[in-house]
């Protein structure tokens, strides 16, 4: 029966986790929504610019300020929306339907008008649908003026309506009828077109004669904005520009705001006088990351404890983390410490190397491997020269704990702890969460206990597993899935063997910066894929050392994203760049492995140590093993 | 009840064994694929009309009918119109869609049934599918070489749609990345997948093959407890298991992915062409295919798509 509980309480705690993605949750989004420190910089009443990757919780957010989202969460009060001076109309841009809007069977211009009308089709739909909700909600049906439906009506091209619920069947009907002339656009039967927002412009004018509603703001919040084609967005940008009567929320991905335009040539949304701009890559890091994770985290074990009492309290108890004396002795470093001393035939220096911690006297031999003298010579220079081998000791463990174990089986490197955890997720909350998951699904599976933290290797497998589990995902995220899984692919073999041997070379070094040859004929195929690599995480991107007015994307410098680290063992922490030519990264996706022999080579490494079991799936496309 | 539910198939174990009706009409297409190559040497002998389709585009075909060539927008119901027009009403028609891409021929049969012609869709099977040599399930660059990007077939947006509960439906195949491409923007509810395997499939293992090259994300989203089944081969047992699902779901919109067999590709858009609804949509990701994915040819099927328009449009 216990066995049965516990396995009841373990699967509570991981199907809990397991629901990452905000369209997964359904029904429980809003019961699981936190709201994140940004919050009420977003609604205010300005257009935001919501800016960041998948997985970084846009869309619980915009979601969270939609007008379902705001009732939810204030518990279904009524009047609904009392508390709140906006309404927020949720609209994610699909691709399906955006993507049927081009074609050479008319010229931009006209496409340009037949979408200006669908998005008017789209926002009225969603006004009018929000005004019959909140009908419903209130118990009180809505009618807007008559004279006002009428001026939208005209505005709209569409028969004359006086009621609500006529003019949502008229939107509906002639959505009908424009689908079928956009399905046969060749035949040039088009219906007519409305003047882009100025049926949106009355609409929502006429709502505001609502008492209920006269002080509040519309909102339009678009998420995904990346799915809009370039002249979509300039259509839209457009809308932003010049609106007056509501603002919009927009929610899109690092790069994939590919217009700032409008419909006017010389005129183009600027930052801060058109929108705020928040980019959740700022917002999100260090401690305000850790602590919005944890609110995330502890607010999600707080559920489970509700019906599982003894669930472990807090998250940060139950991913403890390890230092780095420690993980050195975990990964093994003492059997081989014991073998080092006995050879050591000097008794003061063997009795300095027995006070030594195992971490230190390790590094001593990783001292000596790096060409640095025999053992016996370091630690005598150590007895003379403490304060200068502390600070060496200091600069550099972490690098040579990635090489204690290479080439053998099992972990060849720990990534445990909610610190490690919440630096890995690099302000990504999905990944975090399925870190966490993953956890504790591991932590179950083994039949631990689930007041009991989960330990550091099941934390690392977990770690790993994610890492593997978005390298797949990364193949269905874009067009260019594949080229991105070898771009990845080549990048994380060649830093994992310059990790896994860095005797005698620059420590950490995890990091690429596009080299500087403007008459490159391959430049600008391979900064396409970055800005892809970046889009898709990848990869991620910060400014170097270059001038800060630059942009282009050979300015920046690149490195994989920390969520991969645990699956090639290399180190998140951002250190030291080498150099990469266009056509060194367009090789890793062409030819891989010519192309991590050429970089190895030029690092003077060979890379024929054996893989980390993680990847030895990939031994063939490597050509190891 | 099965004979309310007909498989209205005409299954021939060889393409040798099968010769179009004198006097049809016979729409067909040269893939480099060698099962496109077996129909189209008999067609000389007979006293069938051959119409080959010489070029596909996004949105427009090239075609041949004797020595006259033309072009048909696949966005004009018009022009569509017109080319059945050459042919009377009564005339047997065969959509050979072996070699056809799903937004040619897809865009041709809506334009048939709509029109009434007797056309009846034809498919080779393959003897087998190319694997990938590298050891990494979900590869998207083995059947395909990459995809264009998600969109709707020609003819096919929905722009209209009114529900907001999204049941998505893969009609799945063996590369997994495109199923995941098609979730990441689809973005259904974990619980509002329902995966559809080809079972039985064309041969005994490929619905384990099926299994295996969607693995990941069937488990990840848990959809695998849900998954139905439809013969590989029969577009009708799929049109049927659509039904059902749509009636499961009546205030849902269903979302059908036809990334699995061309037969089942051909269900799907017999069930959105003959259900008329603005709540079912069929989501494509447009694949580049790669020169040799299939070996040889196997059996010859003959579907009588109008039989089940023309019952279809009776029950209406």
């Amino acid at each position: 029966m216990e066995v049965n509980s516990a396995a009841t309480e373990a699967e509570a705690v991981s199907n809990l986790f397991g629901l990452y993605k905000a369209e997964w949750l359904h029904n429980q989004l809003f019961e699981l929504f936190t709201e994140p420190s940004y919050f009420a910089e977003l609604a205010n009443d300005n257009t935001c610019v919501l800016l960041g990757g998948r997985g970084t919780g846009k869309t619980t957010v915009l979601r969270g300020m939609s007008y379902e989202g705001q009732f939810a969460l204030n518990s279904g009060s009524t009047p609904p929306l009392k508390h709140v001076p906006y309404v927020g109309l949720y609209y994610r841009v699909d691709t399906r339907r955006v993507t049927a809007f081009r074609g050479p069977e008319i010229d931009e211009d006209s496409w340009t008008k037949c979408f200006g009308h669908y998005i008017n089709l789209v926002f009225c739909s969603l006004i009018v649908e929000f005004l019959q909700w909140y009908g419903r909600t209130a118990s009180n049906a809505l009618e807007l003026d008559v004279e006002a439906l009428e001026r939208v009506a005209a505005s709209l091209n569409l028969e004359t309506t006086t009621t609500l619920a006529d003019l949502s069947r008229t939107i509906k009907k002639t959505k009908i009828q424009f689908e079928a002339s956009i399905n046969n656009v060749a035949d040039a039967a088009r219906p007519p077109l409305s003047l882009l927002g100025a049926p949106v412009e009355e609409l929502v004018a006429a709502a505001a004669t609502v008492p209920a509603l006269a002080q509040k703001r519309f909102f339009f919040i678009l998420d995904e904005y990346e799915n809009f084609l370039p002249y979509q967005q300039r259509v839209v940008n457009t809308l932003i520009k010049h609106a007056s009567a509501f603002v919009f929320k927009i929610g899109v991905r690092e790069l994939g705001w590919r217009e700032r335009g409008t419909l006017n040539p010389n005129e183009r949304l600027t930052h801060p006088g058109d929108y705020a701009r928040i980019d959740l890559r700022e917002q999100l890091t260090g401690d305000t990351f850790r602590q919005f994770a944890s609110k995330v985290c502890n607010g999600r074990l707080g559920k489970v404890r509700l019906i599982h009492s003894d669930v472990i309290e807090r998250i940060e108890e139950a991913l403890p983390g390890m230092s780095e004396e420690e993980e050195a002795v975990r990964l093994g470093v003492e059997t081989e410490n014991r073998q080092v001393l006995a050879s050591i035939s000097n008794a003061a220096l063997q009795e300095f190397g027995e006070r030594l911690t195992p971490a230190r006297l390790y590094f001593t031999r990783y001292w000596s491997a790096a060409g640095h003298g025999s053992v016996e010579e370091l630690l005598a220079d150590w007895m003379r020269n403490e304060s200068q081998w502390e600070t060496r000791f200091g600069n550099y463990l972490h690098a040579s704990l990635f090489a204690i174990r290479r080439g053998k089986r099992g972990i060849r490197k720990y990534y445990a702890g909610w610190e490690v955890f919440t630096n890995i997720a690099d302000g990504n909350i999905r990944y975090l969460l399925e870190l966490v998951h993953q956890s504790f699904r591991g932590h179950a599976l083994a039949g631990r206990d689930v007041a009991t933290p989960v330990d550091a290797e099941l934390q690392t497998r977990a770690a790993q597993d994610v890492a593997r589990k978005n390298l797949d995902d990364l193949e269905g995220l874009s067009v260019e899935g594949a080229r991105l899984t070898r771009l990845l692919l080549g990048l994380g073999r060649f830093f994992n063997v310059l990790a896994a041997t860095p005797e005698g070379h620059t420590p950490e070094l995890n990091q690429f910066e596009v080299a500087e040859e403007d008459d490159d004929p391959e430049l600008s195929r391979a900064c396409q894929l970055l800005d892809l690599a970046v889009m898709h995480q990848a990869l991620v991107r910060f400014r170097g050392t270059k001038p800060a007015d630059n942009t282009d994307t050979k300015d920046y410098d690149y490195m994989i994203h920390p969520i991969f680290t645990p699956f090639f063992v290399i180190s998140y922490r951002r250190k030291r760049k080498t150099i990469m030519t266009a056509r060194e990264l367009l090789l890793l996706t062409e030819q891989p492995k010519e192309a991590i022999r050429e970089l190895l080579a030029k690092q003077n490494r060979i890379g024929d140590y054996d893989l980390p079991d993680q990847m030895n799936l990939f031994g063939g496309y490597f050509g190891v093993g | 009840m099965l004979a309310e539910r007909p498989i209205l198939t005409d299954v021939y174990e060889h393409v040798s064994e099968f010769s179009p009706e004198a006097a049809s009409i016979y729409v067909f297409r040269r893939s480099n694929e060698e099962r496109s190559e077996q129909v189209p040497p008999m067609l000389a002998a007979g006293s069938a009309v051959a119409i080959e389709v010489l070029q596909e585009e996004r949105f427009s075909t090239l075609m041949q009918l004797g020595e006259e060539q033309f072009t048909v927008p696949l966005r004009s119901e018009r022009s569509l119109a017109a080319f059945w027009a050459r042919f009377a009403i009564g005339t047997p028609v065969y959509l050979d869609i072996t070699g056809l891409s799903h937004h040619v021929w897809s865009a041709f049969l809506k334009s048939a049934l709509a029109h009434q012609h007797d056309v009846m869709a034809l498919y080779v099977e393959p003897a087998d599918y190319r694997y990938s040599s590298v050891a990494t399930d979900g590869e998207i660059f083995d059947l395909s070489l990459r995809t264009e990007g998600i969109d709707s077939l020609p003819g096919f947006a929905t722009l209209a749609e009114e529900s907001t509960d999204l049941v998505f439906i893969p009609l799945l195949g063996f590369e997994g990345a495109r199923l995941a491409h098609l979730l990441e923007e689809t973005e259904p509810a974990a619980d509002r997948i329902i995966p559809i395997v080809g079972v039985p499939g064309f041969r005994i293992e490929y619905p384990f093959h099926t299994y295996a090259g969607n693995k990941r994300v069937l488990t990840a989203t848990g959809a695998w407890r849900r998954a139905r089944y439809a013969a590989a081969n029969c577009p009708f047992s799929l049109y049927y298991l659509l039904e059902d699902i749509s009636r499961e779901f009546p205030l849902a919109r269903l979302s059908i992915a036809p990334i699995g067999t061309k037969p089942h590709a051909l269900g799907a858009v017999l069930f959105k062409v003959l259900q008329g609804s603005t709540n079912v949509e069929l989501v494509y990701d447009f694949p580049i295919r790669k020169v040799g994915r299939t070996r040889g040819a196997d059996r010859l099927f003959v579907y009588h798509v109008a039989t089940l328009a023309g019952g279809a449009m009776r029950g209406q």
